[in-house]
This record gives C-alpha cells, sequence and structure tokens, in this order.
C-alpha cells in the first residue's frame, strides 16, 4: 500500500506547491521533517508487521482502511522510538535523498530533479546532486518501501490542513468514513508526544491554509481538491504520478487533442487547463513524441457535428442539472478520476474512429447516420438544418501504424482500429499483366477488374462530392472528370462502331467487355458517371450489337443489368436520337425488319428497350414540348411504329417473352396509327 | 442521442450513482469512480443488494473493481426517486435468510425436473457445462 505511492510524492509536493512559496517557515518545517521521518522510517520491520496484524484484526474494514492503518501503525511506531530520533536523523535525511533520485534519473530532467531536491530538504541540495549517479545501490526493497511510505506520509503535511479546513468538517460529521480516525491520532500522537512540535505543525497548517486557499490554480487543479486527497493519502499520489509522467513523457494531452473536449466534458469534470503550465515541459514534451500523428487527433467529425449540435440546441439548459445533483461540497470523493484520465479514455476510444475515409472505414456507421438523419428530418417538426460534414478530417496520415502506442501506458493498448483488419485484406495480388497477354480472355477479365476498381474510385469521389464544402467542389468535379474520362477511354467504344462486321465484333475490346457478366455490370454503374454524349455512345453501340449480345448473353442472361440505367439515357434522347436508335434495331439483321424484330421480341432485355424507345418517342409527341425535327424523321417513327405494329400483332406467343416493364403509354402510341382491330389484337398480346 | 464511442460514453457517468449487474447475477450499487477502455469499473461506496421478493437488503462492501467483462447491466440511479420504491428494505441476516431459502426452494424444483426428465430418458445439460459451448 505504501510503496509506489511515496515514489511519487515529492512530485506533488513540487506540483503544487511550487518550492519558494512552500518553504515558509523553514525551521518549523525542518524538525517536523526530522520528527516525521524518525517516526515513520524507524519502523520498517515494525510497520509491516503491524500492519498485517491490523489487517487481520479488522478484516473488514481493511480493504478500506488498509491506507490508513499505515499511518496510524507509523505512528505508533514512532512514539515507542522517539528518543533515538536525533541520532537517525542524518542517516534518514541521506537516505530520502537517496530515494527520490532514481527517480529523478527516471524523469530524466535535471531541473525537476533539483526543484524536488528542494521540496524534500534544502540542505541537501548541493549532495544530492553529486549522488545523482550512485543512487541505484538500495539494498533491501522492504527497506526502501518504508521510506517511500515514509515519504508520502511526510509529504502530506502540506495538503493536511485543507483537508482538515473544509473536508473534515462536513465529513467529520458522519463518521461513516473511517479514514478520520487515523488522521485525529495523528494529531493526538504528536499533541501527546511533543507539545511544542504540534504547535509549530498547526503554525505551520495554518500558514500553509493561507496560502493553499490564496492560490487559485492549484485550487481548481483537480489533483489538489481536498476530495481526493483525504480519503486515500497513499494511493493518490502515485496516479498523480503516473498522470504526470505521461503528460511529461508522451505529451499525450497535445494541445491539438485537449482543446476538441471540453464540450464533451460534464461540467463535473474540472478542466486541467489551469496544470497545463505546471505539467508542460517543453522540452520533455518535444523529446518524446506521441506516436501517432497529430492528425490522428481530432475527433471524429461525426462527433464534432453530433457534439456541436447539442451544443447549439440548449446545452446551456442540459448542462446545469449535471452540476445540481452533486455540488463540490456534497461529494468530497468526485473527481477521482482526473480528467487527463478521462481524455485518456476518450483517447483510447476515439482512436478507433480514426479513419481517413469514413465512408468507406465506417460504411455501417455512416450509412446509419444518414438513415437517423433522413427519419429526423422527415419527421420535420422543429427547424431540421443537418450541418454538412467538414471534409475528410484527416487530411493525410503520414505513417500507417499497426500498434498504437501512447507513451505510459503499460504494455500495449488494446485497440483495434479500422487499419487492422482491412491491411491484411489489401494484400490482394494482382495478376500482373504480362501474364494475361496472349490470352484474350484473361486480358479482358484483368481489364475489368482494373476498371472496376477505378469504378469505385469514382464512387468514392462522388460521396465525397456530396459531403463535401462549397470550395472544393470543383477540385473534386474535376478529378471525377478526369478520371471517368479515364475509364471511357479504356472502354474503347469508338472502335467498335466503325465497322459491324461480326468476325470483328468477336475481338471489339468493348464487347469483349460486355461478353462478361461483371463487365455488364461495370457498365451499368458506370452509365450514370458519364456525359450525355458518352452515355448515348454507348447505348447506340450495345443497340448495334444486340444480336451478338443476346447471343452471347443466352447462359447467364445478365444483359437486364443494363436496362435501368440504359433506361435513364433514354429520356434523355431528343427524337431525332431516338428515331435513329429505333432504326438501329430494325437493321440488326441485315436480311430483313422481319427477321430482326422477332429477335428483338425473343430477348426479355431487347424488348424492353424497344418499348422503352417506343414509349419514350410517344412521351416525346404528346408533350407540349417543341419538336425539332428533322426532314423526314416522323415519316420514320410512323413506319416504324406501324412495322413494330404488324409485327407485334402477329408474332406468335411462344416467340414473344414478357418486357421487363411495361410502359403505360404504349396502347396510346398504337391507337393513333393502327387500325382498330390490330390495337384489339395488341391489347390482349401485350396483357 | 449524443454519444462518445466505446465506454467513453461512460465518462459522462462518472461520480453519478449506478447500480451493476455482473454476470454472476450480483447487484451492485454504487458511485462509479473511475472507468477505463475495457469498461472495467471502480465503485465506491458500494453496498451488493440482494433482492428477494419484495424485499431487498444492502451488504456494505466498500470499494468495489469490476472486471469490466463481468459487467452486464450498468444504470444511474436517481439520487431523488430512490426512496420511492414498493420494495421494503430489510436486515442484512433476514435477507441472507431469505435469499438461502428462496436458492434451496430453486434447488428442489430444479431436482425434481431433472428427476422427472430422467425418469423420461431425457436429460438437459447442466447450467455450467453450457457456458463452455
Amino acid at each position: 500500500m505504501a510503496e509506489g505511492g511515496g515514489a511519487s510524492r515529492p512530485v506533488i509536493l513540487e506540483d503544487y506547491f511550487m518550492t519558494e512559496e512552500f518553504l515558509l517557515d523553514k525551521t518549523s518545517e525542518e524538525d517536523e521533517i526530522d520528527l516525521y521521518n524518525n517516526l515513520t522510517f524507524t519502523s520498517t520491520a515494525y510497520l509491516e508487521e503491524s500492519e498485517t496484524k491490523t489487517l487481520a484484526a479488522d478484516p473488514v474494514e481493511a480493504p478500506v482502511n488498509g491506507l490508513e492503518e499505515v499511518v496510524s501503525v507509523g505512528e505508533e511506531a514512532g512514539h515507542s522510538e522517539t528518543a533515538e530520533e536525533q541520532l537517525m536523523l542524518e542517516d534518514v535525511l541521506e537516505d530520502e535523498s537517496h530515494h527520490t533520485e532514481p527517480q529523478l534519473a527516471y524523469e530524466a530532467t535535471e531541473e525537476m530533479g533539483e526543484e524536488e531536491m528542494d521540496v524534500v530538504e534544502q540542505e541537501e541540495e548541493d549532495r544530492t546532486s553529486k549522488e545523482a549517479e550512485e543512487q541505484n545501490d538500495l539494498g533491501d526493497p522492504a527497506v526502501m518501501k518504508a521510506v517511500r511510505g515514509q515519504f508520502a506520509s511526510e509529504a502530506k503535511w502540506a495538503p493536511r490542513p485543507r483537508l482538515f479546513h473544509r473536508a473534515s468538517l462536513s465529513r467529520l460529521s458522519d463518521c461513516r468514513t473511517p479514514s478520520f480516525a487515523p488522521w485525529e491520532s495523528v494529531w493526538g500522537v504528536a499533541g501527546k508526544e511533543n507539545h511544542t512540535e504540534a504547535a509549530s505543525k498547526s503554525d505551520l497548517w495554518n500558514s500553509a491554509l493561507r496560502r493553499a486557499s490564496s492560490r487559485s490554480a492549484v485550487e481548481q487543479s483537480p489533483m489538489m481538491s481536498d476530495s481526493m486527497r483525504s480519503p486515500y493519502p497513499f494511493t493518490l499520489p502515485r496516479r498523480t504520478r503516473r498522470v504526470f509522467s505521461l503528460n511529461r513523457t508522451s505529451g499525450y494531452a497535445s494541445p491539438s487533442f485537449r482543446p476538441l473536449f471540453p464540450n464533451v466534458t460534464s461540467p463535473t469534470w474540472p478542466m486541467t487547463r489551469s496544470l497545463e503550465p505546471l505539467f508542460f515541459s517543453p522540452s520533455a514534451s518535444s523529446q518524446h513524441k506521441f506516436s501517432l500523428p497529430t492528425a490522428m487527433t481530432q475527433l471524429h467529425p461525426l462527433h464534432q457535428r453530433i457534439l456541436t449540435q447539442r451544443q447549439q440546441r440548449g446545452g446551456e439548459k442540459k448542462r446545469i442539472p449535471y452540476v445540481e445533483p452533486q455540488p463540490t461540497g456534497t461529494d468530497p470523493y468526485e473527481a477521482l478520476m482526473t480528467s487527463l484520465e478521462k481524455d485518456w479514455v476518450i483517447k483510447v476510444q476515439m482512436m478507433q474512429l480514426q479513419s481517413e475515409n469514413p465512408q468507406r472505414d465506417d460504411y455501417y456507421y455512416q450509412e446509419y447516420y444518414r438513415k437517423l438523419e433522413r427519419k429526423q428530418a422527415q419527421k420535420g417538426g422543429r427547424k431540421h438544418e443537418v450541418p454538412k460534414l467538414i471534409t475528410p478530417y484527416i487530411q493525410k496520415v503520414e505513417t500507417y501504424e499497426s500498434v498504437v502506442r501512447i507513451p505510459g501506458s503499460l504494455g500495449q493498448v488494446a485497440v483495434s482500429t479500422c487499419y487492422s483488419p482491412r491491411r491484411a485484406i489489401d494484400a490482394v495480388h494482382h495478376i500482373p499483366l504480362e501474364q494475361a497477354v496472349g490470352n484474350q480472355r484473361l486480358q479482358v477479365l484483368y481489364q475489368i477488374e482494373k476498371m472496376y476498381l477505378q469504378l469505385l474510385d469514382i464512387e468514392d469521389i462522388q460521396q465525397k462530392l456530396v459531403l463535401a464544402p462549397e470550395e472544393q467542389h470543383s477540385h473534386f468535379c474535376e478529378k471525377l472528370a478526369h478520371e471517368v474520362g479515364h475509364i471511357y477511354q479504356t472502354l474503347r467504344i469508338e472502335g467498335c462502331n466503325n465497322d459491324c462486321n461480326n468476325k470483328e465484333e468477336a475481338k471489339d475490346e468493348f464487347l469483349q467487355i460486355l461478353l462478361v457478366g461483371k463487365g455488364k455490370r461495370l457498365v451499368a454503374r458506370l452509365l450514370p458517371h458519364l456525359s450525355q454524349e458518352q452515355a448515348k455512345q454507348v447505348l447506340l453501340t450495345i443497340t448495334r450489337h444486340l444480336p451478338f449480345l443476346i447471343q452471347k448473353d443466352l447462359l447467364d442472361e445478365t444483359l437486364p443489368v443494363l436496362y435501368s440505367p440504359l433506361g435513364d439515357v433514354v429520356e434523355q434522347l431528343t427524337f431525332s436520337e431516338m428515331v435513329n436508335i429505333l432504326q438501329e434495331l430494325t437493321r440488326l439483321q441485315p436480311d430483313s425488319v422481319k427477321y430482326s424484330l422477332m429477335t428483338i421480341f425473343g430477348n426479355k432485355f431487347a424488348v424492353s428497350l424497344l418499348y422503352l424507345l417506343l414509349s419514350h418517342g410517344e412521351s416525346c409527341l404528346s408533350s407540349s414540348m417543341p419538336l425539332e425535327l428533322n426532314s423526314g424523321d416522323f415519316e420514320k417513327w410512323v413506319d416504324m411504329v406501324l412495322l413494330v405494329a404488324k409485327e407485334l400483332s402477329q408474332v406468335s406467343k411462344d416467340s414473344r417473352v414478357e418486357p421487363l416493364y411495361l410502359p403505360s403509354n404504349l396502347l396510346f402510341l398504337f391507337c393513333r396509327y393502327v387500325d382498330k382491330e390490330t390495337v384489339n389484337r395488341l391489347d390482349v398480346k401485350m396483357e | 442521442m449524443n454519444y462518445m464511442p466505446g465506454t467513453a460514453s461512460l465518462i459522462q457517468d462518472i461520480d453519478k450513482k449506478h447500480l451493476v449487474l455482473l454476470r454472476d447475477g450480483r447487484t451492485l450499487i454504487g458511485y462509479l469512480r473511475s472507468i477505463d477502455q475495457f469498461a472495467n469499473l471502480v465503485l465506491h461506496q458500494t453496498v451488493e443488494r440482494i433482492h428477494v421478493g419484495k424485499k431487498y437488503g444492502d451488504i456494505p462492501r466498500g470499494i468495489f473493481v469490476v472486471r469490466g467483462e463481468n459487467v452486464v447491466l450498468l444504470g444511474e440511479i436517481d439520487l431523488e426517486k430512490e426512496s420511492d420504491t414498493p420494495l421494503q428494505q430489510v436486515s442484512i441476516e433476514e435477507i441472507l435468510e431469505v435469499q438461502r431459502v428462496e436458492q434451496q426452494a430453486k434447488q428442489e424444483s430444479e431436482k425434481l425436473k431433472v428427476q422427472a426428465l430422467k425418469e423420461r430418458g431425457l436429460s438437459i445439460p447442466r447450467a455450467d457445462t453450457l457456458d463452455e459451448y
């Protein structure tokens, strides 16, 4: 219990009571130290022994009170051995300096060490710096423990007045907190043993009290709150120490991290701002850089957004209740977890959400959140404004660290990041192109694979574009256009429009791509990104080579995936463009129109496309928009409609397949051009 | 609706009175003092509350450090509404006695059930062996 705790004691003193101020009453303090050294130090073995004794004697209380018992035991010991104190004095003082030294070396800052010395004992100042190198042979660890514990109790003198002054008043009344008894016995023992000693002590306490209350920075600091030191006089310092070294060595609470959190903290958290000047030694923090890039230490944008939202809508209203139920006076134990520690936990947890591309790395949450937002928007009600997400909040993560290291934490910090599983997945080798040479099909597959990745990139960019702020839109648009242009080039659509030779078809790259299921899906997915001209070109090419595609599509029937994106393209067509494409459809087979229409009626995708085109023509004509008719376009259109109607009415049921979608205005169209009998027949057929 | 990831969301609950249900069925009530990323908890001024029927009893436990994996449920206790409960507080001895009786009854019925199943040629796996799979 005592070990470890004592180690940090000087640090605390140094931190909270700046050296000069602390040395108020030099003589009385020295006396006091001497006394205390002897009280506790001389009783090492005794201490441990009786500690176990008391633990055994009072098993129920032990877990809670063990700490205080050390103190009381120490006092007992001191009580019995006061006679020796003068003799022991020198040794003790020396030993003390010994024990602080290793720690100083550990802390690795010279000036720190000196300050600590000041606190411990001024007259030893010059000697300790000499001895600093040879302090490792401490001998019996038990002795060291005891000394540290004793140290702790010694260092306790200064903060204690505050404890008595305020906390005790509230707490002494309800004596459920047993931690008080030992302190009282301290008083008692001291009083019995040496009245003058006690008097000087109380003097010191009073002055310390004055000092403490006059220093607002110390008052504010969470570590100083009396609630923290009173119940656990020995364990507390260790905590503080740890935090302290963490802070200094790691720069963990980097400034870029901290400012993001005030809105997160509930007001019961004491802010550490006031501590920073005490805690931050710039030289140390610059030496030990936190191993993650600073960009990593930011909040997830969604959280940021949420937090700002929360703040906006009556953050004030919400916050007050947090403070109300537990005003600082009523709960002396609050803030046992310092805000530094809280920040640490938050940081560890936040680390899991760090990502350059949350849309990809955190897909499900993003989608979920979007869904929530949409729902919220639908509900409407109060004014709903969803602030736009600020660009990727991590611009660049320079290094990828598979293991998160936070200096000051023991062992490896167990976090999983979005990287850890993904990196393994990414270790996919693409077939080198050289291997594929000579095998056209392999090459095509490779091409598709490559383009698909490009397509995914395009979609990523598209998503970012939606979320990006206005000023970056042009940048993303450019990038998008470039990528799309690149893919379109790779498709080499133009090449296959020049010749309609059947033999050439088999070799054409674009058609080869369309022959593969994934290729079709690729084109279908790409179509919305293409410019109108490019999309029309794709439509025209597909139309021209329909028989070839149909013939090769018999097995897997994936052509329909192209239907809906092509439908969007058809919507954009002008009347004459549409007529052109219709004509292409009737010219599929060089020999006869009838034969080509038969081919079309026999294929789901083709017949759907035909209906779509007819429907579009009809809506073009029936809309009030003025048509720019080229000469002969309308005649061609009428011819076409008549032809289709005639063929359709004659075709037998089993050589005709149901379309994917039957446009509702087709019958009206036929009504306009065809005689009633045919229409009736069509009606029956199309039902 | 706004929350922090993982156990960081617990940070807002620190220094408030909480009820913690553990995996072994125990119920602890105490002030949450500290947490970490595993949801290991430090409870302060803890009492273990035993409920039997409409009665309950508190056993003071002091400081309780809970390993995170054992936490089933954790919730803040509204200090204002804490007292208006239909349950009746009894002494520790009494509640322990009642609990013992209840457990005995449970074991009895369990035994009967196993017996009955055995007679029908069935067997149910014991609860503790279930855990392993």
